[in-house]
Protein backbone atom coordinates (compact mmCIF):
# COMPACT_ATOMS: atom_id res chain seq x y z
CA UNK A 1 0.00 0.00 0.00
CA UNK A 2 1.26 3.88 -0.78
CA UNK A 3 -0.38 6.36 1.42
CA UNK A 4 -0.05 9.51 0.41
CA UNK A 5 -0.95 12.49 3.46
CA UNK A 6 -1.39 16.40 1.94
CA UNK A 7 -1.12 19.18 4.40
CA UNK A 8 -3.10 22.70 3.79
CA UNK A 9 -4.79 25.23 4.94
CA UNK A 10 -8.47 25.64 5.22
CA UNK A 11 -9.95 26.69 1.80
CA UNK A 12 -6.76 25.65 -0.05
CA UNK A 13 -8.86 22.85 -1.68
CA UNK A 14 -7.08 19.72 -0.13
CA UNK A 15 -9.94 17.35 0.12
CA UNK A 16 -10.34 18.18 -3.69
CA UNK A 17 -6.72 17.34 -4.12
CA UNK A 18 -7.16 14.34 -2.30
CA UNK A 19 -10.08 13.36 -4.74
CA UNK A 20 -8.45 14.60 -8.18
CA UNK A 21 -5.25 12.41 -7.15
CA UNK A 22 -7.35 9.45 -5.88
CA UNK A 23 -9.74 9.16 -9.60
CA UNK A 24 -7.36 9.25 -11.57
CA UNK A 25 -5.16 6.41 -9.74
CA UNK A 26 -8.42 4.69 -9.80
CA UNK A 27 -8.37 5.15 -13.87
CA UNK A 28 -4.80 4.13 -13.64
CA UNK A 29 -6.02 0.21 -12.13
CA UNK A 30 -4.94 1.32 -8.55
CA UNK A 31 -7.69 0.34 -5.74
CA UNK A 32 -7.70 3.85 -3.75
CA UNK A 33 -9.56 5.77 -0.84
CA UNK A 34 -9.45 8.88 0.50
CA UNK A 35 -9.45 9.85 4.15
CA UNK A 36 -9.71 13.27 4.95
CA UNK A 37 -9.06 14.60 8.40
CA UNK A 38 -12.11 16.60 9.91
CA UNK A 39 -10.63 18.93 12.08
CA UNK A 40 -11.84 22.51 12.65
CA UNK A 41 -13.43 23.98 9.22
CA UNK A 42 -12.40 27.11 8.73
CA UNK A 43 -10.31 28.99 6.42
CA UNK A 44 -6.76 29.40 7.25
CA UNK A 45 -6.59 26.45 9.90
CA UNK A 46 -4.05 23.30 9.05
CA UNK A 47 -5.88 20.89 7.42
CA UNK A 48 -5.01 17.45 6.26
CA UNK A 49 -6.09 14.61 3.78
CA UNK A 50 -4.72 10.98 3.21
CA UNK A 51 -5.23 9.08 -0.13
CA UNK A 52 -4.57 5.65 0.01
CA UNK A 53 -3.56 3.41 -3.08
CA UNK A 54 -2.88 -0.35 -3.09
CA UNK A 55 -3.44 -3.30 -5.71
CA UNK A 56 -6.20 -4.66 -3.46
CA UNK A 57 -9.29 -3.48 -1.84
CA UNK A 58 -8.34 -1.20 1.14
CA UNK A 59 -9.79 -2.65 4.06
CA UNK A 60 -8.15 0.55 6.20
CA UNK A 61 -10.33 2.35 8.38
CA UNK A 62 -8.17 4.77 10.58
CA UNK A 63 -5.90 7.97 9.56
CA UNK A 64 -2.73 8.38 7.92
CA UNK A 65 0.37 7.78 10.51
CA UNK A 66 3.54 6.68 8.67
CA UNK A 67 2.97 8.22 4.97
CA UNK A 68 5.08 6.99 1.80
CA UNK A 69 4.41 10.69 0.44
CA UNK A 70 4.00 14.20 1.89
CA UNK A 71 2.57 16.93 0.05
CA UNK A 72 2.53 20.55 1.09
CA UNK A 73 0.33 22.78 0.15
CA UNK A 74 2.80 25.58 1.43
CA UNK A 75 6.53 26.17 3.12
CA UNK A 76 4.50 28.25 6.23
CA UNK A 77 3.06 24.74 7.29
CA UNK A 78 6.29 23.30 8.49
CA UNK A 79 6.08 24.23 12.30
CA UNK A 80 2.48 22.61 12.09
CA UNK A 81 3.57 19.11 13.28
CA UNK A 82 3.72 17.77 9.39
CA UNK A 83 6.70 15.58 9.86
CA UNK A 84 4.76 13.24 12.42
CA UNK A 85 5.83 9.54 11.24
CA UNK A 86 7.37 10.39 7.84
CA UNK A 87 10.52 8.49 7.77
CA UNK A 88 13.60 9.65 5.75
CA UNK A 89 12.63 7.90 2.62
CA UNK A 90 8.97 9.34 2.09
CA UNK A 91 8.92 11.83 -0.76
CA UNK A 92 8.61 15.59 -0.63
CA UNK A 93 6.31 17.16 -2.74
CA UNK A 94 5.77 20.98 -2.52
CA UNK A 95 4.50 24.08 -3.29
CA UNK A 96 7.81 25.30 -3.04
CA UNK A 97 10.61 27.24 -4.87
CA UNK A 98 14.12 26.15 -2.88
CA UNK A 99 14.40 22.72 -1.23
CA UNK A 100 13.02 21.89 1.97
CA UNK A 101 15.31 20.70 5.26
CA UNK A 102 14.55 17.50 5.44
CA UNK A 103 13.98 14.35 3.17
CA UNK A 104 16.20 13.49 0.86
CA UNK A 105 13.58 12.98 -2.53
CA UNK A 106 11.84 16.26 -2.76
CA UNK A 107 9.66 17.52 -5.93
CA UNK A 108 9.06 21.29 -6.18
CA UNK A 109 6.73 23.25 -7.88
CA UNK A 110 5.33 26.60 -7.66
CA UNK A 111 1.94 25.86 -8.06
CA UNK A 112 0.98 29.61 -6.78
CA UNK A 113 2.64 31.22 -9.63
CA UNK A 114 1.12 28.53 -11.98
CA UNK A 115 -2.23 28.92 -10.65
CA UNK A 116 -2.22 33.34 -11.07
CA UNK A 117 -0.56 32.49 -14.29
CA UNK A 118 -3.67 30.80 -15.46
CA UNK A 119 -6.03 32.95 -13.84
CA UNK A 120 -7.58 30.36 -10.78
CA UNK A 121 -7.45 33.30 -8.38
CA UNK A 122 -10.52 34.11 -6.08
CA UNK A 123 -10.02 36.53 -3.64
CA UNK A 124 -7.13 37.76 -3.83
CA UNK A 125 -6.09 33.92 -3.42
CA UNK A 126 -4.41 31.14 -5.95
CA UNK A 127 -6.15 28.01 -6.22
CA UNK A 128 -3.19 25.66 -6.08
CA UNK A 129 -4.58 22.06 -5.45
CA UNK A 130 -5.14 21.24 -9.34
CA UNK A 131 -1.78 22.93 -10.17
CA UNK A 132 -0.49 20.37 -6.98
CA UNK A 133 -2.59 17.69 -8.23
CA UNK A 134 -0.71 17.31 -11.68
CA UNK A 135 2.51 17.37 -9.95
CA UNK A 136 1.56 14.53 -7.29
CA UNK A 137 0.54 12.80 -10.40
CA UNK A 138 4.24 13.31 -11.89
CA UNK A 139 5.86 11.61 -8.61
CA UNK A 140 3.61 9.02 -8.78
CA UNK A 141 4.36 8.40 -12.49
CA UNK A 142 0.60 8.23 -13.73
CA UNK A 143 -0.14 9.32 -17.20
CA UNK A 144 -0.99 12.98 -17.59
CA UNK A 145 -3.89 11.85 -19.86
CA UNK A 146 -5.76 10.62 -16.54
CA UNK A 147 -5.46 13.06 -14.81
CA UNK A 148 -6.83 15.41 -17.79
CA UNK A 149 -9.84 12.90 -18.10
CA UNK A 150 -10.60 13.43 -13.75
CA UNK A 151 -10.12 17.54 -14.86
CA UNK A 152 -12.45 17.35 -17.91
CA UNK A 153 -15.19 15.17 -15.76
CA UNK A 154 -15.15 17.70 -12.49
CA UNK A 155 -15.28 20.48 -14.22
CA UNK A 156 -17.29 22.13 -17.43
CA UNK A 157 -15.73 24.04 -20.52
CA UNK A 158 -13.63 27.31 -19.58
CA UNK A 159 -12.87 25.90 -16.19
CA UNK A 160 -12.14 23.00 -17.01
CA UNK A 161 -9.92 24.53 -19.75
CA UNK A 162 -7.92 26.55 -17.58
CA UNK A 163 -7.18 23.87 -14.80
CA UNK A 164 -6.33 21.14 -17.43
CA UNK A 165 -3.37 23.83 -18.27
CA UNK A 166 -2.62 24.77 -14.94
CA UNK A 167 -2.18 20.97 -14.02
CA UNK A 168 -0.17 20.23 -17.04
CA UNK A 169 1.85 23.14 -16.50
CA UNK A 170 2.67 21.85 -12.98
CA UNK A 171 3.01 18.38 -14.56
CA UNK A 172 5.95 19.29 -16.80
CA UNK A 173 7.66 22.13 -14.59
CA UNK A 174 7.85 19.68 -11.48
CA UNK A 175 11.38 19.07 -10.64
CA UNK A 176 12.97 16.34 -8.91
CA UNK A 177 15.80 16.59 -6.57
CA UNK A 178 17.30 14.38 -4.86
CA UNK A 179 19.99 14.95 -1.79
CA UNK A 180 19.59 19.00 -2.49
CA UNK A 181 20.76 18.43 -6.12
CA UNK A 182 18.65 19.09 -9.05
CA UNK A 183 17.33 16.07 -11.96
CA UNK B 1 -23.29 -2.30 -13.52
CA UNK B 2 -21.19 1.09 -13.35
CA UNK B 3 -17.95 1.54 -10.65
CA UNK B 4 -17.48 5.09 -9.15
CA UNK B 5 -15.11 6.94 -6.35
CA UNK B 6 -17.20 9.07 -4.05
CA UNK B 7 -18.31 9.06 -0.18
CA UNK B 8 -20.70 6.87 1.72
CA UNK B 9 -23.04 10.16 1.88
CA UNK B 10 -23.09 9.82 -1.53
CA UNK B 11 -23.67 6.06 -2.16
CA UNK B 12 -26.30 6.61 0.47
CA UNK B 13 -28.18 8.99 -1.69
CA UNK B 14 -28.04 7.41 -5.17
CA UNK B 15 -29.66 3.96 -3.79
CA UNK B 16 -32.19 5.67 -2.40
CA UNK B 17 -32.57 7.13 -5.89
CA UNK B 18 -32.38 4.01 -7.14
CA UNK B 19 -34.79 2.30 -4.88
CA UNK B 20 -37.55 4.76 -6.26
CA UNK B 21 -38.29 6.58 -3.04
CA UNK B 22 -41.31 8.55 -3.14
CA UNK B 23 -41.25 10.66 -0.02
CA UNK B 24 -38.40 12.05 1.72
CA UNK B 25 -38.88 14.20 4.88
CA UNK B 26 -35.24 15.34 6.74
CA UNK B 27 -33.42 17.43 9.35
CA UNK B 28 -29.58 18.22 7.90
CA UNK B 29 -27.39 17.40 11.14
CA UNK B 30 -23.65 16.71 10.76
CA UNK B 31 -21.96 14.30 9.18
CA UNK B 32 -25.20 13.38 7.83
CA UNK B 33 -25.99 16.72 6.18
CA UNK B 34 -24.35 15.56 2.42
CA UNK B 35 -27.21 12.86 1.75
CA UNK B 36 -30.19 14.79 2.00
CA UNK B 37 -28.54 17.64 0.42
CA UNK B 38 -27.87 15.17 -2.15
CA UNK B 39 -31.48 14.30 -1.95
CA UNK B 40 -33.01 17.32 -2.47
CA UNK B 41 -30.58 18.48 -5.45
CA UNK B 42 -31.93 14.84 -7.33
CA UNK B 43 -35.66 16.16 -6.49
CA UNK B 44 -35.15 19.96 -7.46
CA UNK B 45 -33.46 18.86 -10.62
CA UNK B 46 -36.00 16.20 -11.78
CA UNK B 47 -33.75 13.15 -11.58
CA UNK B 48 -35.89 11.64 -8.44
CA UNK B 49 -39.19 11.50 -8.63
CA UNK B 50 -40.49 12.18 -5.31
CA UNK B 51 -41.89 14.51 -2.29
CA UNK B 52 -39.25 16.58 -0.49
CA UNK B 53 -40.62 17.81 2.56
CA UNK B 54 -38.11 19.83 4.85
CA UNK B 55 -38.79 20.13 8.53
CA UNK B 56 -37.78 22.35 11.30
CA UNK B 57 -36.74 18.98 13.49
CA UNK B 58 -36.13 15.38 13.01
CA UNK B 59 -39.00 14.48 15.72
CA UNK B 60 -41.25 15.69 12.67
CA UNK B 61 -38.86 14.37 9.97
CA UNK B 62 -39.55 10.91 11.56
CA UNK B 63 -43.07 11.52 12.27
CA UNK B 64 -44.14 13.30 8.41
CA UNK B 65 -42.18 9.58 7.20
CA UNK B 66 -44.21 7.52 9.74
CA UNK B 67 -47.30 9.16 8.03
CA UNK B 68 -46.63 8.61 4.64
CA UNK B 69 -45.17 5.02 4.84
CA UNK B 70 -48.75 4.66 6.76
CA UNK B 71 -49.94 6.19 3.65
CA UNK B 72 -48.48 3.56 1.45
CA UNK B 73 -45.43 5.73 0.23
CA UNK B 74 -42.17 4.41 -0.07
CA UNK B 75 -39.92 6.96 2.49
CA UNK B 76 -36.40 8.06 3.49
CA UNK B 77 -34.62 9.81 5.95
CA UNK B 78 -31.44 10.04 7.60
CA UNK B 79 -29.84 11.96 10.69
CA UNK B 80 -27.21 11.60 13.02
CA UNK B 81 -26.69 11.57 16.99
CA UNK B 82 -28.59 14.28 18.58
CA UNK B 83 -31.15 14.18 15.89
CA UNK B 84 -31.30 10.39 15.77
CA UNK B 85 -31.82 10.75 20.21
CA UNK B 86 -34.39 13.79 19.37
CA UNK B 87 -36.61 10.81 17.15
CA UNK B 88 -36.90 8.31 19.70
CA UNK B 89 -40.35 8.57 20.76
CA UNK B 90 -41.71 8.42 17.34
CA UNK B 91 -39.38 5.49 16.72
CA UNK B 92 -41.25 3.42 18.73
CA UNK B 93 -44.51 4.74 17.30
CA UNK B 94 -43.29 3.39 13.31
CA UNK B 95 -42.24 0.18 14.71
CA UNK B 96 -45.29 -0.67 16.94
CA UNK B 97 -47.21 0.45 14.08
CA UNK B 98 -45.44 -1.73 11.36
CA UNK B 99 -44.99 0.42 9.17
CA UNK B 100 -42.27 -0.05 6.34
CA UNK B 101 -39.23 2.48 6.70
CA UNK B 102 -35.43 2.70 6.00
CA UNK B 103 -33.49 5.48 7.53
CA UNK B 104 -29.85 6.18 7.20
CA UNK B 105 -27.36 7.05 10.82
CA UNK B 106 -24.54 8.46 10.31
CA UNK B 107 -22.86 7.19 13.53
CA UNK B 108 -22.09 10.34 16.22
CA UNK B 109 -20.92 10.26 19.34
CA UNK B 110 -23.79 12.05 21.58
CA UNK B 111 -23.69 15.07 23.97
CA UNK B 112 -22.38 15.77 26.41
CA UNK B 113 -19.62 16.53 25.76
CA UNK B 114 -20.31 17.95 22.07
CA UNK B 115 -18.67 16.03 19.93
CA UNK B 116 -18.77 15.81 15.74
CA UNK B 117 -16.92 12.02 15.17
CA UNK B 118 -17.91 8.42 14.92
CA UNK B 119 -19.30 6.15 17.61
CA UNK B 120 -21.79 3.97 18.80
CA UNK B 121 -23.62 5.26 20.95
CA UNK B 122 -26.42 7.04 18.92
CA UNK B 123 -27.83 3.38 17.28
CA UNK B 124 -27.10 1.65 20.53
CA UNK B 125 -29.21 3.63 22.57
CA UNK B 126 -32.12 2.85 20.27
CA UNK B 127 -31.66 -0.64 20.76
CA UNK B 128 -35.22 -1.50 22.18
CA UNK B 129 -37.33 0.44 19.89
CA UNK B 130 -37.72 -2.35 17.46
CA UNK B 131 -36.19 -1.31 14.90
CA UNK B 132 -34.15 -3.79 12.49
CA UNK B 133 -30.37 -1.87 13.18
CA UNK B 134 -28.00 -2.97 10.23
CA UNK B 135 -24.06 -2.09 9.77
CA UNK B 136 -22.24 -1.31 7.24
CA UNK B 137 -18.27 -1.32 6.74
CA UNK B 138 -17.60 0.39 3.20
CA UNK B 139 -19.18 2.50 0.63
CA UNK B 140 -20.52 -0.56 -1.21
CA UNK B 141 -21.91 -1.87 1.53
CA UNK B 142 -23.74 1.38 2.65
CA UNK B 143 -25.27 0.97 -1.01
CA UNK B 144 -26.07 -2.37 -1.15
CA UNK B 145 -27.67 -2.20 2.78
CA UNK B 146 -30.24 0.36 1.75
CA UNK B 147 -31.27 -1.26 -1.16
CA UNK B 148 -31.77 -4.21 0.75
CA UNK B 149 -33.24 -2.52 3.56
CA UNK B 150 -36.17 -1.66 1.45
CA UNK B 151 -36.74 -5.61 0.48
CA UNK B 152 -36.74 -6.61 4.25
CA UNK B 153 -38.75 -3.62 5.52
CA UNK B 154 -41.93 -4.26 3.03
CA UNK B 155 -41.70 -8.00 3.22
CA UNK B 156 -41.75 -7.94 7.65
CA UNK B 157 -43.18 -4.48 8.24
CA UNK B 158 -40.67 -3.57 10.58
CA UNK B 159 -38.65 -0.47 10.38
CA UNK B 160 -34.88 -0.70 9.08
CA UNK B 161 -31.53 1.33 10.09
CA UNK B 162 -28.82 1.52 8.04
CA UNK B 163 -25.76 2.72 10.23
CA UNK B 164 -22.74 3.68 9.08
CA UNK B 165 -19.63 5.66 10.72
CA UNK B 166 -19.25 9.42 10.66
CA UNK B 167 -16.52 10.70 8.52
CA UNK B 168 -14.63 7.43 7.97
CA UNK B 169 -17.43 6.01 6.34
CA UNK B 170 -19.48 9.02 5.72
CA UNK B 171 -16.93 11.48 3.76
CA UNK B 172 -14.07 9.02 3.29
CA UNK B 173 -14.71 8.44 -0.66
CA UNK B 174 -13.52 4.67 -1.68
CA UNK B 175 -15.10 2.83 -5.13
CA UNK B 176 -18.25 1.00 -5.73
CA UNK B 177 -20.31 0.10 -8.03
CA UNK B 178 -23.81 0.47 -8.38
CA UNK B 179 -26.42 -1.48 -9.89
CA UNK B 180 -28.55 -0.82 -12.92
CA UNK B 181 -31.74 0.96 -12.74
CA UNK B 182 -33.44 -2.65 -14.50
CA UNK B 183 -32.15 -5.00 -11.90
CA UNK B 184 -33.07 -3.01 -8.31
CA UNK B 185 -36.59 -3.00 -9.88
CA UNK B 186 -36.69 -6.64 -10.53
CA UNK B 187 -35.35 -6.81 -7.17
CA UNK B 188 -37.64 -4.01 -5.71
CA UNK B 189 -40.94 -3.49 -7.75
CA UNK B 190 -43.68 -1.43 -6.12
CA UNK B 191 -44.48 -0.95 -2.72
CA UNK B 192 -48.00 -2.31 -2.16
CA UNK B 193 -48.82 -2.44 1.45
CA UNK B 194 -50.78 -4.64 2.99
CA UNK B 195 -52.94 -1.61 4.76
CA UNK B 196 -53.04 2.13 3.81
CA UNK B 197 -54.17 4.84 5.37
CA UNK B 198 -56.84 6.13 2.79
CA UNK B 199 -59.75 8.61 3.24
CA UNK B 200 -62.14 6.20 1.47
CA UNK B 201 -61.09 3.34 3.77
CA UNK B 202 -61.26 5.48 7.39
CA UNK B 203 -59.31 3.68 9.32
CA UNK B 204 -56.52 4.50 11.95
CA UNK B 205 -53.06 2.97 12.88
CA UNK B 206 -51.39 2.80 16.55
CA UNK B 207 -55.13 3.50 18.32
CA UNK B 208 -55.83 3.07 21.97
CA UNK B 209 -55.97 -0.24 22.85
CA UNK B 210 -56.44 -2.17 26.10
CA UNK B 211 -54.36 -5.03 27.49
CA UNK B 212 -56.03 -7.58 25.56
CA UNK B 213 -55.12 -5.90 22.37
CA UNK B 214 -52.04 -4.10 23.13
CA UNK B 215 -50.11 -7.49 24.69
CA UNK B 216 -50.34 -9.61 21.25
CA UNK B 217 -49.25 -7.16 19.27
CA UNK B 218 -45.99 -6.56 21.32
CA UNK B 219 -45.48 -10.01 21.39
CA UNK B 220 -45.83 -10.42 17.56
CA UNK B 221 -43.34 -7.53 16.71
CA UNK B 222 -40.77 -9.48 19.15
CA UNK B 223 -41.56 -12.30 17.13
CA UNK B 224 -41.26 -11.22 14.16
CA UNK B 225 -38.06 -9.42 14.99
CA UNK B 226 -36.54 -12.45 16.26
CA UNK B 227 -37.51 -14.19 12.68
CA UNK B 228 -36.13 -11.08 10.87
CA UNK B 229 -32.11 -12.36 10.56
CA UNK B 230 -33.57 -15.49 8.19
CA UNK B 231 -35.74 -12.95 6.41
CA UNK B 232 -32.26 -10.59 6.12
CA UNK B 233 -30.31 -13.50 4.99
CA UNK B 234 -32.03 -14.64 2.59
CA UNK B 235 -32.76 -11.47 0.44
CA UNK B 236 -28.88 -10.94 0.74
CA UNK B 237 -28.45 -13.95 -1.31
CA UNK B 238 -31.17 -12.96 -3.29
CA UNK B 239 -29.48 -9.47 -4.48
CA UNK B 240 -25.78 -11.25 -4.93
CA UNK B 241 -27.38 -13.67 -7.22
CA UNK B 242 -28.81 -10.30 -9.35
CA UNK B 243 -25.78 -8.71 -8.49
CA UNK B 244 -22.76 -10.52 -7.32
CA UNK B 245 -22.50 -8.12 -3.93
CA UNK B 246 -21.92 -9.97 -0.76
CA UNK B 247 -20.78 -8.76 2.46
CA UNK B 248 -21.52 -11.63 4.45
CA UNK B 249 -25.15 -12.78 6.49
CA UNK B 250 -25.88 -11.93 9.79
CA UNK B 251 -21.63 -11.77 10.38
CA UNK B 252 -18.73 -11.31 8.35
CA UNK B 253 -15.83 -13.53 9.26
CA UNK B 254 -12.47 -13.35 8.62
CA UNK B 255 -9.55 -16.14 9.15
CA UNK B 256 -11.57 -18.10 11.49
CA UNK B 257 -10.20 -21.68 10.31
CA UNK B 258 -8.10 -23.14 13.71
CA UNK B 259 -8.47 -19.85 15.29
CA UNK B 260 -8.90 -19.44 19.42
CA UNK B 261 -9.60 -15.33 19.74
CA UNK B 262 -12.24 -14.38 17.84
CA UNK B 263 -12.41 -10.62 17.87
CA UNK B 264 -15.80 -9.11 17.71
CA UNK B 265 -17.10 -5.55 16.59
CA UNK B 266 -18.98 -3.60 14.04
CA UNK B 267 -18.96 -0.64 11.45
CA UNK B 268 -15.57 0.60 9.84
CA UNK B 269 -13.18 -0.83 12.77
CA UNK B 270 -14.42 -4.21 11.99
CA UNK B 271 -12.89 -3.48 8.68
CA UNK B 272 -9.32 -2.48 10.17
CA UNK B 273 -10.05 -5.38 12.48
CA UNK B 274 -8.73 -7.92 9.43
CA UNK B 275 -5.57 -5.88 9.60
CA UNK B 276 -5.25 -6.48 13.29
CA UNK B 277 -5.87 -10.36 12.85
CA UNK B 278 -3.07 -10.21 10.10
CA UNK B 279 -0.71 -8.33 12.81
CA UNK B 280 -1.42 -10.92 15.47
CA UNK B 281 -1.45 -14.16 12.79
CA UNK B 282 2.24 -13.14 11.54
CA UNK B 283 2.94 -13.08 15.35
CA UNK B 284 1.37 -16.99 15.51
CA UNK B 285 -1.28 -15.77 17.59
CA UNK B 286 -4.90 -17.85 16.31
CA UNK B 287 -7.01 -14.68 15.82
CA UNK B 288 -9.97 -14.07 13.75
CA UNK B 289 -12.02 -11.49 13.05
CA UNK B 290 -16.04 -11.30 13.19
CA UNK B 291 -17.56 -8.45 12.15
CA UNK B 292 -21.72 -7.82 12.91
CA UNK B 293 -23.47 -6.61 10.28
CA UNK B 294 -26.77 -7.18 11.74
CA UNK B 295 -27.36 -5.43 14.95
CA UNK B 296 -30.95 -5.99 15.72
CA UNK B 297 -32.18 -8.92 15.50
CA UNK B 298 -28.99 -9.72 17.62
CA UNK B 299 -27.81 -13.14 16.42
CA UNK B 300 -27.21 -14.98 19.51
CA UNK B 301 -27.66 -18.48 17.70
CA UNK B 302 -25.41 -17.94 14.71
CA UNK B 303 -22.50 -16.32 17.34
CA UNK B 304 -22.81 -19.42 19.08
CA UNK B 305 -22.27 -21.32 16.18
CA UNK B 306 -19.17 -19.52 14.97
CA UNK B 307 -17.41 -19.92 17.94
CA UNK B 308 -15.70 -23.14 18.74
CA UNK B 309 -15.54 -25.18 21.97
CA UNK B 310 -13.34 -23.24 24.56
CA UNK B 311 -13.44 -20.27 21.89
CA UNK B 312 -11.83 -16.94 23.11
CA UNK B 313 -14.26 -14.17 22.32
CA UNK B 314 -12.56 -10.66 22.53
CA UNK B 315 -15.52 -7.87 21.64
CA UNK B 316 -14.65 -4.18 21.09
CA UNK B 317 -17.49 -1.65 21.72
CA UNK B 318 -17.93 1.71 20.39
CA UNK B 319 -20.70 2.54 22.98
CA UNK B 320 -21.15 2.13 26.50
CA UNK B 321 -23.80 -0.09 27.83
CA UNK B 322 -23.61 2.32 31.23
CA UNK B 323 -24.05 0.25 34.71
CA UNK B 324 -22.93 -2.90 33.10
CA UNK B 325 -19.35 -3.64 32.71
CA UNK B 326 -18.59 -2.66 29.40
CA UNK B 327 -20.82 -2.12 26.10
CA UNK B 328 -23.62 -3.43 24.94
CA UNK B 329 -21.96 -5.74 22.39
CA UNK B 330 -20.62 -7.37 25.52
CA UNK B 331 -23.28 -7.78 26.82
CA UNK B 332 -25.74 -9.13 24.70
CA UNK B 333 -22.27 -11.63 23.63
CA UNK B 334 -22.69 -13.35 27.45
CA UNK B 335 -25.98 -13.34 27.15
CA UNK B 336 -26.17 -15.18 23.82
CA UNK B 337 -23.46 -17.48 25.54
CA UNK B 338 -24.75 -17.78 29.02
CA UNK B 339 -25.91 -21.30 27.89
CA UNK B 340 -22.56 -22.72 26.69
CA UNK B 341 -21.26 -25.85 28.82
CA UNK B 342 -17.81 -25.04 27.57
CA UNK B 343 -15.28 -23.12 28.88
CA UNK B 344 -16.04 -20.66 26.64
CA UNK B 345 -14.67 -16.62 27.60
CA UNK B 346 -15.14 -13.62 26.83
CA UNK B 347 -14.00 -9.97 27.30
CA UNK B 348 -14.66 -7.05 26.33
CA UNK B 349 -13.04 -3.25 25.73
CA UNK B 350 -15.02 0.61 25.23
CA UNK B 351 -12.85 1.60 22.34
CA UNK B 352 -13.15 4.29 19.39
CA UNK B 353 -15.51 6.34 21.42
CA UNK B 354 -15.93 10.17 20.37
CA UNK B 355 -13.71 9.70 16.84
CA UNK B 356 -10.76 7.79 18.62
CA UNK B 357 -8.62 6.56 15.99
CA UNK B 358 -8.54 2.69 15.25
CA UNK B 359 -5.55 1.46 13.77
CA UNK B 360 -4.84 -1.91 12.87
CA UNK B 361 -1.62 -1.98 15.52
CA UNK B 362 -3.63 -0.36 18.18
CA UNK B 363 -6.69 -2.57 17.80
CA UNK B 364 -4.29 -5.51 18.02
CA UNK B 365 -2.43 -4.32 21.07
CA UNK B 366 -6.14 -4.25 22.67
CA UNK B 367 -6.53 -7.59 21.46
CA UNK B 368 -3.24 -8.59 22.78
CA UNK B 369 -4.35 -6.86 26.87
CA UNK B 370 -7.86 -8.35 26.56
CA UNK B 371 -6.13 -11.92 26.23
CA UNK B 372 -3.83 -11.27 29.34
CA UNK B 373 -6.78 -10.56 31.20
CA UNK B 374 -8.14 -13.69 29.92
CA UNK B 375 -5.19 -15.70 31.38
Amino acid sequence: MLEIRIHGRGGQGVVTLAELVAKTALKSGWEVQTMPFFGVERRGAAVKAAVRLDSRPIRARSLSYRPDMLVLMHENLLDTGIKDGISDDAEIVANASRPLPFNKIQWLVDASAIAIKNNLVSSGEPFINVAMSGAVCRALEIPFSHLEKTISEQWDGKKALANIEAAREAYEAVRRIEGGLCK
Amino acid sequence: MKKILDTGNAACALAVKAARVDFVAAYPITPQTSVVEKLAGYIAEGKMNAKYLPVESEHSAMSAVAAAAAAGARVFTATSSQGLLYMHEILHYAAGGRLSLVMANVNRAVCAPWCLYVDHQDAVSQRDTGWIQLFAASTQEIYDSIILAYKVTEKIHIPVIVNYDGFLLSHSMMPFETVDQDIIDEFLPPFEPAWRLHPQWGGTFGNVTPAENYAPFRHSLAADIRKAGEVIEKIAREFEKLTGHWHGGLFDAYRTEDAEFFLLSMGSMASEMELAVDILRDKGIPAASIRLRVFRPFPAEELSRLLPDGARLLVFDRNYAFGTEGGVLLAESKAALFNRKDDIKVVGRAVGLGGEDLPADFLAEKAREMMEVLK
